[in-house]
């Protein structure tokens, strides 16, 4: 029985996942010019500052694309028996981008322009992913 | 200094299938059979090459950080100038814009610009690495790398401007039409837009006649000044102009336009420097790594505006006859990827095009042309690594 894949927790990263286990979203941000950051960097990438703190960012966005996917390409069989699943490009409300599957709804029906909030799915024993479910 | 193209070797392509008699090789002796090929095009020896350029593409499956000795070893060159290419399918453009900046500074007179891959027979065992956000934020969400990217760039064309799948089709149908005409191409199954709407979704919308699929095989270009060009080559391709884009970014730089590739930069610097408009363009050849690319691409070169592309292609006939020929080799939806050689693809069908030497698909009176490279899965975003190459004869 083939597993998930699992992220390689590095000391850049491992706030975020700490943070995932427990199913809170934890993301950078810039103390100097304040945009949030995500994915997790050694600097910011829109100023250049190395002076980031991990914040919790409010958790709803809006889907700005979405695809159903339906073949495992480059990846873990495991995702196979919950195929077709929906993964989105999300827009989240505090100014950063994020890619997740769309849960909670048939994954023909998720649309661009949807509104959804973070939730969080654990993939292996301590290990948990981002994952969304449209607002109501 | 202007910098031509003088040499070309091209392999034939392989799925390297033995049991229906197709050419088993290695990616060292596809290297070794496009380098021969070229060199012996341009009239030129192993040892002429001695204290000149190589500028080699990486491999899909590198199996060690510190390559490109090897293969000037496996080789016997005794080059000056050794650059290797880490851009994907912009590897073609990149080593091109970096072989004619050596030439033009007086570094060497020659550049060996060489890609060749074996994707379907790796060496030893595969491990795919990759990015960390591909293995860190990607693949643990449940992300299919450039499948699902490719869909959601897709769906959001499709959503923000009304594109229809049978848009696509068209450049997947037009493809095959000229694969069918190229010798050299490897899919020559007929293709209809019937065909294409019943081929199996991978990501919703991007079908597998969206998609390229994997070939063996090894494509060279030979470089070299103005001064030397005439020696080497009866017919020599010039490079007019050329734009590089790294981490391109359309609109807000945290939530970009992902319809957006970064050859509309890389287009406009290209045409920009060979003084052309891209009504002065005899033909494209456009780095498709999906259909979807294809569409966004003749936007940013500047053919209609962002979102027009499905309605330019309703009004226009891509094919080597008509208006804007489109990928008249097949592209690589046709003619097969062959790994991180496959710009290089592009380079090649763009020079026989300027040489006339396009029998059955020739677009004719082809002086000028344009060749781009995308190459790079960003994240959030379209791809990476972005460049264009204009090409022409007189």
């Amino acid at each position: 029985m083939s597993e998930k894949p699992l992220p390689e927790i590095t000391p850049l990263n491992k706030p975020f996942w700490d943070a995932a286990a427990r199913h809170e979203l934890l993301v950078q941000r810039c103390k100097r010019c304040g945009r949030f950051v995500w994915y997790p960097r050694g600097s910011c990438p829109y100023c250049g500052s190395r002076d980031l703190e991990w914040v919790k960012p409010r958790e709803t966005g809006t889907i700005y694309a979405v695809t159903v996917v339906r073949v495992v390409v480059g990846n873990s069989p495991a995702w196979e028996k919950e195929m077709p699943y929906a993964v989105a490009i999300v827009d989240m409300d505090d100014g950063f981008r994020i890619y997740g599957r769309v849960l909670g709804t048939k994954p023909e029906e998720v649309r661009p322009g949807m509104r959804v909030r973070v939730d969080f799915e654990d993939i292996s024993t301590g290990v948990a992913v981002p994952v969304f479910r449209p607002l109501p | 200094m202007d910098v031509a193209i003088v040499g070309l070797g091209e392999t034939p392509y392989s799925r390297a299938r033995a049991d229906k008699g197709e050419i088993v090789m290695s990616a060292e002796q596809y290297a070794a059979w496009a380098t021969s090929l070229a060199l012996e095009e341009a009239g030129l020896s192993l040892r002429d090459m001695d204290g000149q350029g190589l500028a080699v593409a990486g491999t899909e499956w590198p199996h060690s950080e510190i390559w490109s000795a090897e293969v000037v070893q496996n080789l016997g060159f005794r080059p000056k100038l050794l650059l290797r290419g880490d851009f994907g399918g912009n590897n073609a453009v990149e080593l091109a814009v970096q072989a004619a900046a050596a030439i033009r500074s007086g570094l060497v007179d020659y550049v060996l610009v060489l890609g060749a891959d074996s994707p379907m027979t790796p060496f030893g065992t595969q491990t795919a690495r990759s990015w960390r956000y591909d293995i860190d934020y990607m693949r643990p969400f449940g992300l299919m790398g450039f499948v699902t990217l490719a869909g959601l760039m897709m769906n959001r064309h499709m959503s923000a401007y009304g594109t229809k799948v049978e848009h696509f089709g068209k450049i997947a149908v037009t493809q095959r039409e000229h694969a069918r005409l190229n010798p050299g191409a490897y899919v020559k199954a007929p293709l209809t837009m019937e065909d294409y709407l019943k081929s199996r979704v991978l990501s919703d919308p991007l079908r597998l006649l969206d998609s390229v699929m994997f070939v063996n095989g090894g494509i060279a270009f030979l470089m070299t000044g103005r001064e030397k060009a005439s020696r080497a080559s009866k017919q020599p391709v010039y490079l007019r102009g050329y734009g590089l884009a790294h981490n391109y970014v359309e609109g807000d730089p945290a939530m970009p336009d992902v319809t957006t590739t970064g050859v509309k930069a890389a287009a406009r610097d290209a045409l920009q420097m060979a003084g052309a408009t891209p009504a002065d363009l005899d033909f494209l050849q456009l780095y498709d790594d999906f259909t979807g690319a294809v569409l966004m691409q003749i936007e940013d070169i500047g053919f209609c505006a962002k979102g027009d592309g499905g309605k330019f292609l309703d009004r226009t006939d891509i094919s080597y006859k008509g208006e804007l020929p489109v990928n008249t080799g097949g592209g690589l939806l046709s003619n097969g990827q062959p790994g991180m050689a496959a710009g290089l693809v592009h380079v090649a069908e763009a020079v026989r095009q300027l040489r006339g030497e396009a029998s059955g698909r020739q677009v004719s009176g082809a002086k000028l042309g344009l060749v781009s490279g995308l190459g790079g899965l960003a994240y959030g975003n379209n791809l990476a690594n972005s460049g264009a190459l204009v090409l022409g004869v007189m």
